[in-house]
């Protein structure tokens, strides 16, 4: 024993292992470095804005169509020496602008550009950069002018936009009106900006010389493309090696990937320590995989959020969260938020129990199909349910309304019920859901050993007695925590208040984010105190459930397989089966028919049985619309990549989970967790104020940054579907395998992965059917090109046809539905969601 | 206390009958053991005594009191029995003296009449110390006292007892076996034990039901069911057994294959099935025995010896002998046996295998 200690000291692989480590954190180190010499070198470069305009001319002629369509015909009404005039001065103002915006005499690096052009392309490109420097960096135009300049007619716009050009040249040329004020008392140069940036502004109706995704992709080009640019243009000069093109051109993601490996590092020393073993293995590297991507993704967003939070000026203050309290519209929502989601949760709660008990402990009659349609509910996007209530609680043309009001004789006043309030909000998150708390308690209540309630009804207790004895106590864990469950997913809930709240000016903190982060820096900050405040909450409440209230389960599964003992109603049955059929007709039945029938109609307000109002084009315009399609097409192809990339991962975390004993295995589970406990709206936010380059990742845009944000989110219902299915089969299992002499992989394929196949393919499903139907992240990190159906769906809801919004809506549930029954083949029936 | 009188009770799950035509009497105080391979019906027989189930045609009679039958049905609560089930029951949210507590609180009884009940049963279980603790605190052995000693605090008529001891490891069973068999006497009660380990039937029982595939095979003590089989089920199930093929002649059985004959006097005929158990069969002096072989294999187990002999013709017999009186027995050896007693049953029916056991 002595002797093998001694030997352990001196073993080779020690050294070699700590010899590994300290080469990876010199490359972190190194690439810290390196990174940090890369950004140096480039500030040091120049100026970068042109590239975007490169950039965004290989990518469309956008710039060459703005240049043609709406500035070459108002400088062809100027003279020749006029034009000639400005553009000389609008060379001026660009060289003027690039020297402003990075510090250093920029005029060698203009001339350069337009050197060698002479008249009309001269005109031209002068013109595009100019126009192009200043949508990213050129004097503000206040949104009161803009909208003035919106408000023109088109021969005003002609005949204003020309004059604005004059001015240019000449301090003394009369004004258009309504610039007047916007150029004010300013004279030279800056008022030659103005006027200048006032002409560009004032392209189009759009009041944007270029549509704001554009604007995105050329800041997006700037940011992206820069370094390495200047870096070719250094290497031009023949003095620049590959190394440091790369170095320069990805300085930011040098330092991230630095600063990752080095934290790596840090980890696997702590587990090796610990371990008191210095053997690498391979899993570590997994581990740490998973734990970079949430790093990056999931932990680095909320920490910037809060020290947003905290320093939003960069340094310490509570004015953000002083601004949560005092302002009127912030402390209103969070009123608004807690009340909806405590009345929710409790409500939430007392419909599941007994429905849950009801469903799965007696013998009601259709059982089992209640069971389904409850369950199903929980798959069903939240807006559907709102856009379903809206329809039938609107206090005017509400159907439920004109039947109350037919009902009781109420004449023809609004309501008696007003889905736009704060009743209404909690109304329609309740029915949408309960069903979280009521599928956590039916599995308890499955999970129960029935002999505990037999040993209670043969001590001489009743069936109703022996439930609140012995079932309602012993379920009081899974009670909490499906109520939990209940008031999270409520807080957190975007779809409901965005469609009831907006309209009854019932605002909620998910729905005060989004509106705030389109509203410049102020926005930003009051969304960040809001999504500070929102995940605190939801951390906190994620704690209390998961690692409280789970230790304290009562363990009764019992060996032996067990029937769950079936209470017979006796003559409450029928009642019993009367009013349980009466809350599914109320929750779930005439909601979903609602939908279908809104689909048909012409106006929403009027009745379906009206031949007039009765259409089939709602169906036909989403289906040959080919911008419908194509959202279709992106949520199909998120929601696949989304599940596949999840499932991968998740059988992956149970591998590691159920069958090693690998230190450091629970770190990636403990980050998955938090991620789906942090409430969409957060994570989005959280991603696009960080994903936009500044920390080394740009997504910005992107149809990564939504896959990212739905993993987060989802990663983590696929997870706990695999490892559960594998802490059912024991491992005995596969050492026989092995012992028959299957190798690892063999024994994954024929013996594991078949057993556990169900758990992987309902894993995927419920992975990808939040992910395909996403609205909350989806509002905040769409762009053009990667708008999914969800986002589709409220966008014509709130814009543009109720009708077609439902159709869109009944198409969803529909796929929702084919989904499920797909999964149900699939497994055998094993599974359903 | 009381009787239990099951009058040709049938249970049928769908279109798997569990029971056929169960019938028997349980005397007052007698400690009655269901046995039997498992599905054989025993535990439905028992759920069907205490009322978690009702037979699908037949009736149970407490003493004189119906409690299920075609008309009537009396739901557990209302039955007055004990109960102790596989999986113990015990309920974690409460302490071991609110689990035992429980049934007199259902009943009402006053708080202090309680306390000494509680304790006194507590006593008789030997967990007077842990009254305070919450299960998970006990070993599984105490937690089966905590529901033994639920059962019995409302001094029940009746005491059902389902697999009690199956999870325990075998040196706690075998001293619970007794505890409960004491605690029996103690307070007189009837008891139904569900088992299918033959060892503890034969222990603790009064009387023995057997049961396969539903249906009652012997009611008998533990003594007739093991020396008089009623057939070559029982004879297999409780005990060890080896069975021979042969044919009642004048005098003597002529075994098959080994063309040995074994001396019967009694009144079978023809073609009959010879049940000879190991411990029966004795090693002979050379020429006085009334089969002989070769001994095949030799296990020396310390306190027996136990063989198998040859018989010819591909026969086989194993003898568990006294290691004292096997001296010099070896495999190879040809030996002479005496068998002291044999069962014989009329041959099976073709196409019939009597030692099948239905799981």
């Amino acid at each position: 024993m002595q002797t093998q200690l001694q030997r352990s000291k001196h073993d080779p692989t020690e050294t070699r292992c700590k010899l590994t480590l300290l080469i990876l954190l010199l490359l972190g180190a190194a690439l810290i470095l390196g990174g940090l010499w890369g950004i140096r070198q480039y500030q040091q470069s120049g100026f970068d804005q042109e590239v975007g305009y490169r950039y965004i001319q290989k990518l469309s002629g956008e710039v060459d169509r703005l240049y043609t369509q709406s500035i070459q015909p108002v400088m062809a009404k100027l003279t020749d020496a006029e034009r000639e005039a400005l553009t000389l001065q609008a060379a001026g103002l660009l060289k003027e602008n690039w020297t402003a915006a990075v510090k250093a005499d920029q005029s060698a690096r203009a001339d350069e550009m337009l050197s060698g052009l002479t008249g009309d392309k001269l005109q031209q490109k002068t013109m595009e950069l100019l126009s192009i420097t200043y949508s990213l960096n050129g004097p503000k135009v206040a949104s009161a002018e803009k909208k003035q300049l919106a408000k023109w007619t088109d021969a005003e716009r002609s005949q204003n936009r020309e004059a604005l050009l004059r001015a240019v040249l000449d301090e003394s040329a009369p004004l258009p009106q309504a610039v007047a004020s916007a150029v004010g008392e300013l004279t030279g140069s800056e008022r030659a900006a103005a006027l200048m940036q006032l002409f560009l502004v004032s392209a189009n109706a759009e009041n944007e010389p270029l549509p704001t995704d554009h604007v995105n992709s050329l800041k997006k080009a700037a940011r992206n493309a820069e370094a390495r640019i200047s870096a070719y243009e250094m290497t031009a000069d023949g003095s620049v090696s590959l190394l440091s093109q790369l170095l320069i051109s990805h300085s930011r993601t040098a330092i991230l990937l630095g600063v990752l490996l080095a934290l790596d590092i840090a980890l696997l020393f702590l587990m090796l320590y610990k371990d008191h073993s210095w053997h690498l293995d391979f899993k570590w590297a997994i581990i740490l995989l998973i734990v970079d991507f949430m790093l990056v993704f999931q932990v680095l967003p909320m920490v910037y959020l809060i020290i947003k939070a905290f320093f939003p000026e960069g340094s310490f203050t509570f004015d953000v969260f002083q601004r949560l309290y005092t302002y009127q519209m912030n402390l209103g929502a969070l009123k608004n938020t807690l009340i909806a989601a405590t009345v929710t949760m409790v409500l939430g709660t007392l419909i599941a129990f007994p429905l849950a008990w009801l469903v799965g402990r007696t013998n009601l009659f259709g059982k089992k199909f209640f069971r389904s349609l409850f369950v199903l509910t929980y798959m069903v996007p939240p807006y559907v349910g709102a856009m379903a209530w809206l329809r039938l609680l609107n206090p005017n043309v509400g159907t439920m309304n004109q039947f109350f009001r037919l009902l009781f004789g109420l004449g023809d006043i609004p309501g008696p019920l007003n889905i736009y309030t704060l009743g209404g909000l909690i109304w329609v998150l309740t029915t949408f859901y309960y069903p979280y708390a009521f599928i956590t308690i039916s599995r308890a209540m499955e999970k129960m050993d029935p002999s505990l309630e037999e040993a209670s009804r043969i001590s001489g207790a009743s069936p109703l007695l022996t439930v609140f004895r012995v079932t309602l106590p012993m379920m009081t864990p899974s009670l909490i925590a499906g109520a939990l469950l209940v008031f999270v997913a409520a807080m957190s809930c975007y779809g409901i208040p965005s469609i009831i709240g907006a309209p009854g000016k019932v605002h909620t903190v998910t729905t005060r984010i989004i509106e705030y982060n389109g509203l410049g820096a102020q926005g930003i900050s009051d969304a960040t105190g809001l999504a500070v405040f929102l995940m605190a909450l939801a951390i906190l409440i994620l704690y209390l459930s998961d690692f409280v209230v789970a230790r304290k389960q009562y363990i009764t599964v019992s060996g032996k397989s067990t029937r769950p003992n079936i209470v017979d109603l006796g003559k409450w049955r029928v009642p019993l089966t009367v009013l349980v059929s009466l809350f599914a007709t109320i929750v779930v039945l005439i909601p979903f028919a609602t939908i279908l029938t809104t689909s048909f109609k012409i106006d929403v307000g009027k009745s379906l049985f009206d031949p007039e109002n009765f259409t089939l084009t709602q169906w036909q315009t989403i289906f040959s619309r080919s911008e419908t399609m194509s959202c279709l097409k992106n949520s199909l192809i998120f929601g696949v990549i989304t599940a596949s990339v999840g499932i991968v991962v998740a059988c992956t975390m149970s591998y590691l989970l159920q069958r090693t004993k690998i230190r450091g295995r629970k770190l990636p589970d403990f980050l998955i967790t938090l991620g789906s406990g942090t409430p969409s709206v957060v994570i989005a936010l959280g991603l696009i104020m960080t994903m936009k380059g500044d920390f080394g990742v740009n997504i910005y845009n992107t149809a990564y940054i939504m896959i990212v944000a739905y993993l987060i989110k989802y990663l983590m219902m696929g997870m706990r579907t695999v490892v559960s299915a594998m802490s059912q089969i024991h491992v005995s299992l596969e050492e026989c395998s092995q012992i028959s002499g299957a190798s690892w992989t063999r024994t994954m394929l024929k013996i594991t992965g078949p057993l556990i196949f169900p758990s992987i393919a309902a894993g995927w499903f419920l992975i990808f059917i939040p992910s395909f139907y996403e609205l909350s992240m989806t509002t905040l990190l769409y762009s053009n090109s990667t708008k999914t159906i969800g986002f589709q769906l409220y966008e014509y809801w709130t814009f543009t046809s109720q009708p077609q919004s439902c159709a869109m809506a009944f198409g969803i549930l529909m796929i929702v539905v084919a989904l499920n029954f797909l999964l149900n083949k699939l497994t055998k029936g094993e599974f359903s969601i | 206390m009381s009787s239990v009188t099951i009058q040709n009770v049938t249970k049928t799950f769908g279109n798997t009958t569990v029971l056929e035509n169960f019938d028997a009497v349980f005397a007052d105080g007698e400690f009655i053991t269901l046995l039997g391979p498992s599905g054989c019906g025993k535990t439905t027989m028992l759920r069907i005594i205490a009322g978690f189930e009702k037979p699908t045609s037949g009736s149970v009679l407490f003493d004189d009191r119906v409690v299920s039958s075609d008309k009537v049905f009396i739901p557990p609560e209302k039955r007055d029995i004990g109960m102790v089930f596989q999986s113990y029951a015990v309920w974690p949210h409460m302490t071991v003296f609110d689990n035992v507590a429980y049934p007199l609180q259902i009943k009402k009884v006053d708080k202090a009449t309680i306390t000494k009940k509680v304790e006194r049963v507590l006593d008789v279980v030997h967990l007077a110390q842990y009254r305070d603790r919450i299960p998970s605190q006990l070993s599984g052995g105490q937690q089966q006292r905590v529901a033994l000693a639920r059962a019995l605090v409302a001094e029940p008529a009746l005491l059902l007892l389902d697999e009690p001891l199956s999870n325990l490891d075998a040196k706690l069973r075998e001293s619970m076996r007794f505890e409960i068999k004491d605690i029996q006497k103690q307070y007189g009660i009837t008891v139904v034990y569900v088992t299918h380990d033959q060892t503890e039937a034969m222990a603790m029982s009064d009387r023995i039901v057997v049961i396969n595939r539903g249906v009652i095979q012997q009611v008998g003590s533990p003594k007739t069911i093991y020396n008089e089989p009623a057939n070559p089920f029982i004879a297999d199930f409780v005990g060890k057994i080896e069975f021979l093929e042969g044919r009642v002649e004048a005098g003597y059985i002529a075994l098959n294959g080994c063309g040995q004959k074994l001396p019967y006097e009694g009144d079978a005929k023809g073609d009959v099935i010879v049940g000879i158990r190991p411990e029966h069969v004795k090693y002979a002096e050379a020429g006085k025995g009334t089969l002989h072989g070769v001994v095949k294999t030799h296990f020396y187990l310390g306190d027996v010896d136990d063989c198998r002999i040859d018989l010819g013709g591909g026969k086989e017999l194993r003898i568990i002998a006294d290691p004292y009186e096997s001296i010099g027995v070896e495999a190879g050896k040809a030996v002479e046996l005496d068998v002291r007693s044999f069962l014989v049953y009329p041959a099976e029916q073709p196409g019939e295998d009597f030692r099948r056991i239905l799981t």
